[in-house]
């Protein structure tokens, strides 16, 4: 009987050890893998309502430049009311979350973070389930119900396409137009800065209303707006650490 | 082949001649729908950006729901050594192994890559709780292969063409019982993480909680446990072939009469919960289904035929024992858990969360299956059907008399059985 108990509370011992071990690796891995998430630059983009007139160049410049299919939209331009008599809208690209709902669902790792923050989509690798689009707040994602296989009407006048065009069955995102990013850093070029190494929407706003650039670097564009203004993000309440900001209309309009 | 028309001839119009003509139409029909959307993609379905998940969903997670009597009947049977319901526990094995493959057949159909099924095995994305599902569900089905596989041997043809393999075959039931932990471990871990699979989805505020796990665990034993009862039943009235012990199922019917209580009592709380204070999102689909559009499904389908007159029936002595009374009470919770499945899948997609800033405004979309979807769909039942009626005419699937021998524990000296 005595005998019986020290094997229970040796044994007992022995998986507490072992639980504080495991969860003591998964502490450590967890840390090194949220450290590994920080690249040097991280991308963000601010969207200011007063500037935006809703005239949709935004949209047509992202087909372009990333083959979008015209019954699909990465970047939305919504109407978000009226203040003071004047209209307002909503420009939505993907949120590129902190914490991406997208990217924590996703069965094969099809969706996943680059190292500057954005939420990127390996189409090789989407199975098409569809749970990503299900759990995107922000309905950020389209499905491709149908192939594209049409000529683009947004191609040449607003840009030409720089990523391939997307299978069938997979869904499709904004992704901050990493592609011209790369290229423009590869060129010494500053994202945010030079129109080559920017986001094409960015780009093709007629108002400035967009702007892009690095968190980390405290003299970007976009950390010296978000230091001077009152901003807000989509769904806050929802913790996914969105990198889009919005500078509202209205300043005593805070609440996202 | 002048052998084959004849006796297609002479068969064709007997009942089991019907109501394979029946099927064999329906499953014609799913091959044309099937092939259509294969060829087409998924525009021809009436899915969308907002509803991406609708009637093959729904049948991907039903199926799966009313296959777990495999898993609580074979935990029943060989881990608390209630030995005497081994025949019942060999009809939902079988129901299993068709339940399952008739989700993937869904999920064949669902997803935008079919070609690429594949790499869920390949490429793990640990936290995802589907990742956890389908691991489960492609392991678990390789369990119900082994599970099976001593009914396989029971083909007539097998047996007198390859018998040393047959008896292999035969064999592994002496693993039943390490075959019943697996199963009961892989079984609970997905049937819950189904729920949870829409419990973690904060986007959509009526999905998004803890309770989504149980519901999916609860939900899935009652209803796999009563098809199992049913399907037995029904055989048992319809064919010859099929030899029911009707004190075993009785007993089973009071069971899950009991655990419908326990069913009833986490909806119950569930309810409360989903209707308590104003969430933005939540209340709103919380009204789609009370008040709604989904109204009619969720009190008459959901609660009062799928739950609570079944529950009477069941606890209710005299009704129980009348055959007809528990076949419709058992066919009631099927049908509630189905609607339940469907429910749940269409609810939280259905009110949507505008992120437009300042008031949280609520938008609402609607999904109707289109043809193809329901063409494909049904064939998808049909199949199940199909597989199951030849198990009770080839394979013994529905046999109480089997003897002791053929569903023995050697490897197992465990303590004497308890009786029930």
């Amino acid at each position: 009987m005595t005998e019986n108990n020290f094997n229970r509370r040796d044994f007992l011992k022995l998986s507490a050890i072992g639980v504080a071990v495991a969860a003591g690796t998964r502490a450590i891995t967890q840390v090194e893998a949220s450290d590994a998430q920080k690249g040097e630059h991280q991308w963000a983009m601010v969207i200011d309502q007063a500037k935006c007139t809703g005239c949709g160049y935004c949209t047509l410049a992202c087909q372009a430049h990333n083959d979008v299919n015209p019954d699909i939209q990465w970047n939305k331009v919504l109407d978000a009311g009226e203040v003071n008599g004047k209209k307002v809208y909503l420009a939505r690209p993907c949120m590129q979350c902190e914490h991406a709902p997208c990217v924590e669902v996703c069965p094969v790792g099809a969706s996943y973070y680059r190292d500057d923050g954005i939420v990127m989509m390996d189409y090789n690798k989407c199975i098409g389930c569809r749970y990503c689009q299900v759990a995107c707040p922000f309905d950020a994602r389209s499905f491709n119900w149908e192939a594209f296989t049409e000529e683009n009407p947004a191609v040449p006048e607003w840009g030409t396409p720089e990523v391939e065009r997307r299978p069938r069955g997979v869904p499709e995102k904004c992704a901050f137009c990493y592609q011209r990013i790369d290229r423009g850093l590869e060129l010494g070029l500053t994202p945010g800065v030079d129109a080559d190494a920017t986001p094409a929407c960015v780009v093709a706003c007629p108002t400035g209303a967009r702007m892009f650039g690095g968190l980390n670097d405290h003299n970007s564009n976009v950390s010296q707006v978000l230091r001077e203004h009152i901003s807000y993000r989509l769904r806050e309440n929802l913790g996914t650490g969105s990198r889009v900001y919005y500078l509202p209309v209205d300043d005593t309009v805070t609440e996202g | 082949m002048k052998k084959i028309i004849t006796a297609i001839r002479e068969n064709i119009f007997t009942p089991w001649g019907i109501w394979l003509s029946f099927l064999g139409l329906v499953l014609l029909g799913a091959l044309a729908a099937g092939i259509t959307i294969f060829w087409k993609g998924l525009v021809i379905t009436n899915l969308t950006n907002l509803v991406p998940w609708g009637l093959w969903i729904t049948i991907d997670l039903s199926s799966i729901a009313v296959s777990a009597g495999a898993f609580s009947l074979c935990a029943g049977v060989y881990l608390f050594g209630l030995k005497r319901y081994a025949p019942i526990a060999r009809t939902a094995t079988f129901i299993g192994l068709i339940g399952y493959t008739m989700a993937m057949l869904a999920l064949v159909l669902d997803i935008g890559r079919p070609d690429r099924f594949y790499k869920a095995m390949i490429f793990w994305n640990v936290h995802s709780l589907m990742w956890e599902v389908t691991m489960c569900v492609i392991l678990y089905l390789t369990v119900l292969l082994f599970e099976t596989m001593p009914i396989f041997a029971s083909l007539e043809w097998l047996r007198s063409k390859f018998p040393r393999l047959a008896r292999k075959m035969e064999s592994v039931h002496h693993y039943a019982p390490v075959l019943a932990i697996i199963g009961l471990g892989l079984s609970s871990l997905h049937q819950s993480s189904l729920g949870a699979m829409y419990g973690v989805i904060k986007a959509r505020p009526y999905l998004y909680k803890p309770e989504m796990a149980v519901l999916f665990m609860f939900s899935a034993i009652v209803g796999g446990i009563s098809l199992t009862l049913l399907a037995s039943m029904l055989s048992g009235r319809l064919t010859s072939r099929a030899k029911v012990n009707d004190i075993l199922i009785e007993r089973v019917a009071q069971f899950v009469g009991y655990l419908m209580i326990g069913y009833l009592y986490f909806r119950f709380w569930d309810w409360m919960a989903s209707r308590y204070m104003h969430e933005p999102g939540r209340t709103e689909a919380y009204h789609l289904l009370t008040t709604g559009q989904l109204s009619f499904n969720f009190w008459i389908g959901e609660m009062i035929l799928g739950a609570l007159v079944p529950t009477f029936i069941l606890l209710y002595r005299p009704a129980r024992l009348s055959p007809f009374w528990r076949m419709l009470a058992l066919a009631m919770i099927v049908g509630g858990v189905v609607a339940f499945r469907f429910d749940i899948n269409i609810v939280g997609q259905l009110a949507v969360v505008s992120y437009l800033p300042g008031q949280p405004a609520i938008s609402y979309t609607s999904y109707t299956p289109s043809l193809v979807e329901w063409a494909s769909g049904m064939g998808i039942v049909a199949y199940g059907l199909l597989a199951f009626s030849l198990g009770v005419k080839y394979l013994r699937v529905v046999d109480h008399r089997l003897t002791d021998e053929e569903h023995e524990m050697v490897s197992v000296n465990s303590t004497e059985a308890v009786h029930a």
